[in-house]
């Protein structure tokens, strides 16, 4: 049934729709930045709009570079750059800057870098190259090596400890081992051995990320801990109403009554102040992007591009699904941002990049 | 391969649309189907009323005298945001920099305790330097919140007669439906509870802005705040004091009241407590409650007890109005007198006795023989008909009635004639509070009428009409008889009262000593001048041992009354 919604009719254009929804994003990213760093009606933090600006500008231009750089070098340098991408980890862990009590960033030449979210697209391409290439030759070879490689990404990652990022990762192993593999059965064994070991990994957990869990659960247990965010996330979101409160007017955002607005809530923000309107737009954006992503994907013939745009369909699917639905307090806070519209250099530039490596495979 | 990656897109689309629509159900059921359930909670978020308080109405005694009145006192108060982290340990440094129990500091914190951005006063009512110094030391975490605070001039003297104020914060849920805001006083027992409609006034406050930390960042609107009104008693302060000062040391209630129209000058219940330590909250407050003389208790309204030979002024009008009785009946006392096996006592023996001198030397074998003559129905009619067994309905809350062993009570044993003898004389089932008694004396002061006792003289510019007073159904003549014979008590040389006469105030009334499982209670009802009485007044000495106690009492306050030319 949905199959008939989303087959698009000949005609639509999905580089040029991919652009417009870039355009839009983009606009209403600066707009709702612009509206969170405002506080009383006063604009008191000028700095992180304007640096944001400039992410925007430098992801732009990424994105027309990748655009034009064969998508099958990615093939040829993925395992070398996946070694780059360990590399660029254990950097981390030993010169890293800490904030929020998680060591994520690098400063390289005075901008602070995520390389954790770099670490996104390079498993994509990693694990594209693997599955295209390698995924039916038995389960040692063809699923167990491969796991076993991307899990050092994954435990340097919770090292940090970015908990939604590593989620992630074990998410797109698996989504994209069951597109390319004949053999579901292999990740299936995988998923329940997972699951076993998951209350070992639950004691390995901070102390801050079970009580993000355990207040996911309960959000009244600590209405001025953990669970304050949620719940004034989703006073803001409900106030909202239809309309929205209107630009610059939201309450909850302009009286800091809601933590972290312009990174992980931004879209509290963006349903307080534009309402069940602007909120459904913004998710009919990204469905539109998504699907075209996955319209081409249908049509290529070529298994590693195939797979690069399954990767990337599930990525973004992935985030904004975990993002908007732990903002309604339907999913736990993970801390993962919103795609192209949240705070924060890295993961646009992530996504712009990735976007620009679907315009590439789309033009050859 | 490919159709396996074909199912895989199509299999991908179901989950993300999937996902999608649970994002729609969730956002239509917060944003439109909750909408107005958030954005209310919004606004709560947001809007805040620092409140401020009304002043309440002041209460004068007859004379202007202010009984009660608020003053401005100095509350240090804590935002509870603003120290979610270090509550307790601010406390206790709060607690340790005042030199008071953390346990006291908790206590009102969790008591007046609203929401997180309402300031909580829990240190209350300190003098302004200190107020300034502790806000100097603690500049971050506290604030100074000036209220108004009750103040009575006479905490020990009007504690009974007038309540306390307090907090209604403990008990908000129990009384908002009547409209009171957690902030505000509430009176509590007294004028302060029974006047509290007009008391109270109207709290204000400012209507504001606050962000997430509870910084102010605009402003909505100024609720303006209307004082209370102010009340004027009957009471006289100064025989209020006189009258505590009578009475200290005993245990018991001593009233003054208007003969003519019931205005109260004085009522008093001894032991006493500060009243000014309830409004403040203090801990001394637990030694008034766990106190076993229960210093909380109005003895005057709130409690009843047997009232002995004051009993008897009614059971000789009942003889008189049933024409059983003359006052030249005479009955013979020989110092007891037998029913079958049981022996019913008098204190003397006094001989042949006509009703004068029964009254005069209160023998109870006079009496034990009209109440064989009535029965026990029509004395206890004429107990009602005089205002036994009912409230007096003074303007006080609380009032407890009495008993009279009318037929309609149920009783634990049957009737027997010895039950009737202890009617007849004030003992056995029959009990009163002293109010109740002044008020049924009070009608052979008062020609035969029933005054309703009050304390309210005027609301602020408004002056209260006199409640009326009730015909009693009995002959002038006969009131007369008893009022003469009530004089006796005093005047004449073997009057049971008779150590009152010095003071030369012509005064009429009754003694009563009323048997008890302990020591007896002490009774002394009368009225003066006896020719057109002004006053009626009311001792009473629970446990006190006999009315002899009660006259003492009653001796030494008329007498300083009589210094102070109070009369």
């Amino acid at each position: 049934m949905f199959n008939n919604i989303l087959h698009f009719r000949t005609g639509f254009k999905p580089a040029k729709i991919i652009i417009t929804c870039l355009i839009l994003l983009t606009i209403l990213s600066l707009s709702s930045i612009y509206s969170s760093l405002h506080q009383g009606g006063a604009f008191t933090d000028q700095g992180i709009f304007y640096k944001e600006i400039m992410w925007i500008i430098i992801s732009w231009i990424i994105l027309m570079l990748f655009s034009l750089i064969n998508y099958r070098i990615y093939f040829d340098f993925a395992y070398i750059l996946y070694g780059i991408n360990i590399c660029l980890l254990i950097a981390v862990d030993l010169f890293g800057r800490s904030a929020l009590g998680a060591q994520r960033w690098l400063n390289i030449g005075g901008f602070n870098f995520q390389p954790s979210e770099l670490s996104k697209i390079i498993t994509i391409f990693f694990l594209a190259r693997v599955f295209s290439s390698e995924v039916n030759k038995g389960f040692l070879k063809g699923v167990i090596a491969p796991f076993s490689v991307l899990m050092l990404n994954v435990l340097l990652i919770v090292k940090q400890p970015d908990l939604g990022t590593a989620l992630v990762l074990v998410f797109l192993f698996f989504l994209m081992g069951f597109a390319s593999s004949n053999k579901k059965r292999y990740f299936v064994a995988l998923i329940i051995a997972a699951l076993i070991f998951s209350p070992f990994a639950w004691n390995h957990l901070k102390d801050y990320q079970k009580k993000r869990l355990i207040v996911f659960i309960n959000p009244n247990a600590e209405p001025l801990g953990a669970g304050y965010t949620i719940i004034q996330s989703k006073i803001a979101i409900g106030s909202g109403q239809f309309f929205g409160k209107g630009f610059l007017s939201g309450t909850q955002n302009q009286f800091n009554f809601l933590p972290e607005r312009h990174t992980d809530f931004i879209f509290t923000v963006i349903a307080e102040e534009w309402g069940f309107l602007g909120a459904i737009i913004l998710l009919m954006i990204y469905i539109f992007i998504i699907n075209n992503i996955l319209l081409v994907a249908r049509y290529k013939k070529d298994n590693f591009a195939q797979l690069l745009l399954i990767g990337m369909a599930c990525l973004f699917f992935i985030h904004i699904f975990i993002n908007i639905g732990m903002t309604l307090g339907i999913l736990p806070v993970v801390g993962i941002p919103l795609l192209f519209i949240s705070y924060g250099g890295t993961h646009l530039l992530v996504s712009f990049m990735l976007l620009g490596i679907f315009l590439n495979i789309y033009r050859q | 391969m490919s159709s396996n990656k074909d199912n895989f897109i199509i299999f991908l689309k179901r989950i993300y649309i999937t996902a999608f629509l649970i994002l729609c159900i969730s956002l239509l059921y917060y944003q439109i189907v909750k909408g107005n359930y958030y954005l209310a909670r919004a606004k709560n978020n947001y809007v805040r009323v620092i409140p401020e308080r009304s002043i309440r109405g002041k209460i004068f005694d007859r004379n202007g005298i202010a009984l009660a009145y608020d003053r401005p006192s100095f509350n240090i108060a804590v935002i509870p945001y603003q120290i979610k982290n270090n509550k307790e340990a601010l406390l206790g440094e709060l607690a340790k920099f005042c030199s008071l129990k953390i346990k006291s500091l908790d206590r009102n914190y969790s008591r007046k305790f609203q929401n997180f951005f309402t300031p909580v006063d829990v240190i209350a009512d300190i003098e302004k330097k200190e107020a300034f110094r502790i806000e100097e030391k603690f500049a971050n975490e506290v604030l100074i919140d000036p209220q108004p605070q009750r103040y009575y001039a006479f905490p020990y003297e009007t504690a009974h007669l007038l309540g306390y104020v307090k907090d209604a914060g403990s008990f908000s849920e129990r009384l908002k439906k009547y409209g009171y805001s957690p902030n505000e006083r509430i009176g509590i027992s007294g004028i302060e509870q029974y006047y509290d409609d007009y008391l109270r006034g109207v709290d204000g406050g400012d209507l504001i802005e606050v962000n997430s930390s509870g910084k102010i960042v605009g402003f909505l609107g100024k609720l303006n705040s209307a004082r209370g009104k102010d009340i004027y008693l009957t009471i006289d302060s100064k025989m209020q004091q006189a009258a505590y000062e009578s009475i200290s040391g005993k245990k018991g209630a001593l009233i003054v009241m208007d003969s003519k129209n019931g205005e109260i000058f004085t009522l008093v219940s001894y032991p006493s407590f500060d009243s000014n330590s309830f409004v403040k909250g203090r801990d001394e407050i637990s030694n008034f409650l766990n106190d076993k003389n229960n210093p909380m208790q109005n003895r005057a309204i709130q409690s009843t007890f047997p009232l002995g030979s004051t009993f008897k002024p009614i059971a000789a009008i009942a003889g008189l109005e049933e024409n059983k009785l003359k006052p030249s009946t005479t009955f013979i006392c020989r110092g007891k007198l037998n029913i079958g096996k049981a022996e019913f006592e008098c204190e003397n023996v006094h001989n042949e006795e006509n009703m004068y001198d029964a009254l005069t030397h209160s023998c109870n074998v006079y009496f034990y023989n009209v109440g064989i003559t009535l029965g026990r129905q029509i004395m206890a009619n004429y107990a009602e008909k005089l205002g036994l067994n009912s409230i007096s309905g003074i303007d006080l809350p609380y009032e407890k009635k009495g008993t009279i062993p009318v037929s309609s009570i149920k009783l634990k044993n049957r009737w027997y004639l010895g039950d009737t003898l202890n009617l007849s004389i004030g003992q056995g089932y029959t009990e009163c509070s002293p109010i109740e008694i002044m008020r049924a004396t009070n009608v052979f002061a008062n020609e035969g009428y029933l005054v309703k006792p009050h304390l309210i003289k005027k609301i602020d510019n408004m002056e209260i009409t006199e409640p009326k007073s009730t015909k009693v159904d009995v002959s002038l003549q006969n009131i007369s008889i008893v009022k003469k014979a009530l004089r006796g008590v005093v005047e004449s040389d073997e009057g049971t009262a008779r150590m009152l006469e010095p003071l030369n105030l012509s005064i009429a009334g009754k003694t009563g000593t009323a048997q008890t499982n302990g020591r007896p209670h002490g009774w002394f009802v009368g009225f003066f001048p006896a020719d057109a009485p002004k006053y009626t007044i009311c001792v009473f000495l629970e446990n006190g041992g006999s009315s002899y106690e009660a006259l003492k009492v009653a001796y030494s306050f008329l007498e300083k009354l009589k210094e102070q030319k109070l009369l």
